[in-house]
């Protein structure tokens, strides 16, 4: 179970995550969309925000480690677009203004993941009149999310302990052929889940 | 009335195999009935006819029968209320983000109540002793938890007929012996596919034994299975229990 870090800390017990769902949730978008669209030569803006996020952070007892952790496994993608924005006139500042807008909107919504569960999220949504066909794609997604992680990681596993030689073709291989038995599996599952969900008067 | 009876029922998968050939079962009320046979003898597909799961489109060949009126594709919400499946793979039951949220799924569907549902969660749960289990996600939860929660969600709908496909399959000895005793205590009649035919000699009172798609025969459960030669010639073994017990005894 080494993915339950997606979420660990969203059951603890303090002031930001005793806090209503909904209110959370509300902040979180406001915030997202606000820097978004927030010029970046508003630099009290961005100061206020990067450091209401690591008062929060604080608050929520969220170890500081883990979180730089998170951003760090999601900073590839970030790193990638931002250098994609080098090859454009005046890229230096585009990149950076990419690099301070992404992060900050990533450590939103790492502290939103983990001071409210995931269902209670769910359930904002659905009050809020979100089509219930997106909440129940959402609720499905996090459900089995964590079991095709675990599935993927057996199977390389499994793969890698009868594989010898180590040169780089062959991984990629490997790699190749862990995906589509994974897609394979996931969509045989999806289709025992369909039958479990009519079994229990589910009508689409 | 029987509370399920299965006449002359035969279906092929999409790519044209036989899966069943005419098979015929019934289970009275509140009895428990084994269904036996080694993997890929049709127990699962036969499973999913009884509540109306498959045939998906074609019209059966045969007929499946429960509390007296025939399945039809006009009575399967009915069909689906009276007859509680619990699937083999507990992940693959348990689609809900919160164990709430999940045992309410069955009630909520069938249109019980608002009011009414957290009380009968709370009872359901109550049945498979995991109170105070509402807010734990699936993923947090160990194997026989899982199960037992699978069993909730299915109660929580109140069906007449429950069926169970390879209940104890993922279970250690201790989450399989609370499963075994918890399912005997059940007043709803009970159709049970298993390969673990302790559990059947245990709790099921008649079993049939399929193999290739058909129904080999069918009896009390001690008088076939302490059959070794018929046993063996189904991939099965006799139970250690009936080892040194005769069969009539």
């Amino acid at each position: 179970m080494r993915h339950d870090y997606i979420d660990r800390y969203a059951r603890l017990d303090t002031p930001v995550h005793r806090l209503p769902s909904w209110c959370k949730l509300l902040a979180a978008v406001i915030m997202l969309v606000w820097t978004v669209v927030t010029p970046p030569s508003e630099t009290w803006y961005f100061g206020g925000c990067a450091l209401f996020l690591i008062l929060a952070v604080i608050v929520a007892r969220l170890p500081i480690g883990f979180v730089a952790l998170r951003l760090l496994t999601l900073e590839p993608l970030v790193i990638g677009v931002a250098v994609l924005a080098l090859l454009q006139p005046g890229g230096v500042a585009v990149m950076l203004r990419i690099l301070l807008k992404s992060n900050l909107c990533l450590l939103t919504v790492v502290l939103l993941s983990n001071t409210t569960p995931f269902a209670d999220i769910l359930r904002v949504l659905r009050s809020l009149r979100v089509p219930s066909l997106l909440v129940t794609i959402l609720a499905l997604m996090y459900r089995y999310v964590f079991l095709l992680i675990d599935q993927a990681e057996r199977m390389s596993r499994a793969r890698e302990s009868r594989t010898f030689t180590l040169r780089r073709a062959g991984r990629w291989r490997v790699a190749a052929g862990v995906v589509s038995q994974l897609f394979v599996r996931s969509t045989e599952r999806a289709e025992r889940i369909y039958a479990a969900m009519t079994a229990r008067g589910w009508e689409s | 009335m029987k509370a399920l009876e299965v006449s002359s029922l035969s279906y092929s998968y999409p790519d044209g195999k036989p899966a069943l050939r005419d098979v015929s079962l019934y289970a009275d009320e509140g009895e428990c009935v084994g269904i036996i046979g080694p993997n890929g003898a049709g127990k699962s597909t036969l499973l999913l006819h009884l509540n109306g799961i498959l045939p998906e489109d074609e019209r059966p060949r045969g007929e499946v029968r429960v509390c007296g009126s025939p399945v039809t594709p006009g009575s399967l919400r009915e069909v689906h209320r009276l007859v509680g499946l619990l699937f083999q793979d507990p992940d693959d039951q348990l689609f809900c983000p919160t164990v709430y949220e999940d045992v309410a799924f069955g009630p909520s569907q069938f249109g019980l109540p608002q009011g009414e549902i957290p009380r009968i969660v709370a009872e359901a749960l109550r049945q498979v002793g995991l109170e105070g289990f509402e807010r734990r996600s699936p993923h947090h939860l160990s194997g026989g938890e899982k199960q037992r929660v699978c069993l909730a969600g299915i109660l929580a709908c109140q069906p007449r007929v429950l069926v169970l496909d390879e209940p104890t399959s993922d279970l250690d000895p201790r989450g399989r012996r609370e499963l075994a005793s918890l399912i005997r205590n059940l007043g709803a009649t009970r159709i049970i596919a298993s390969h673990d035919l302790e559990l059947v000699v245990d709790l099921c009172s008649r079993v049939y034994l399929l193999d290739g798609g058909e129904v080999i025969t069918s009896g009390p459960s001690a008088e076939i299975l302490s059959n070794e030669p018929l046993m063996l010639a189904h991939g099965l073994e006799k139970p250690h229990s009936l080892q040194h017990r005769h069969p009539h005894s």
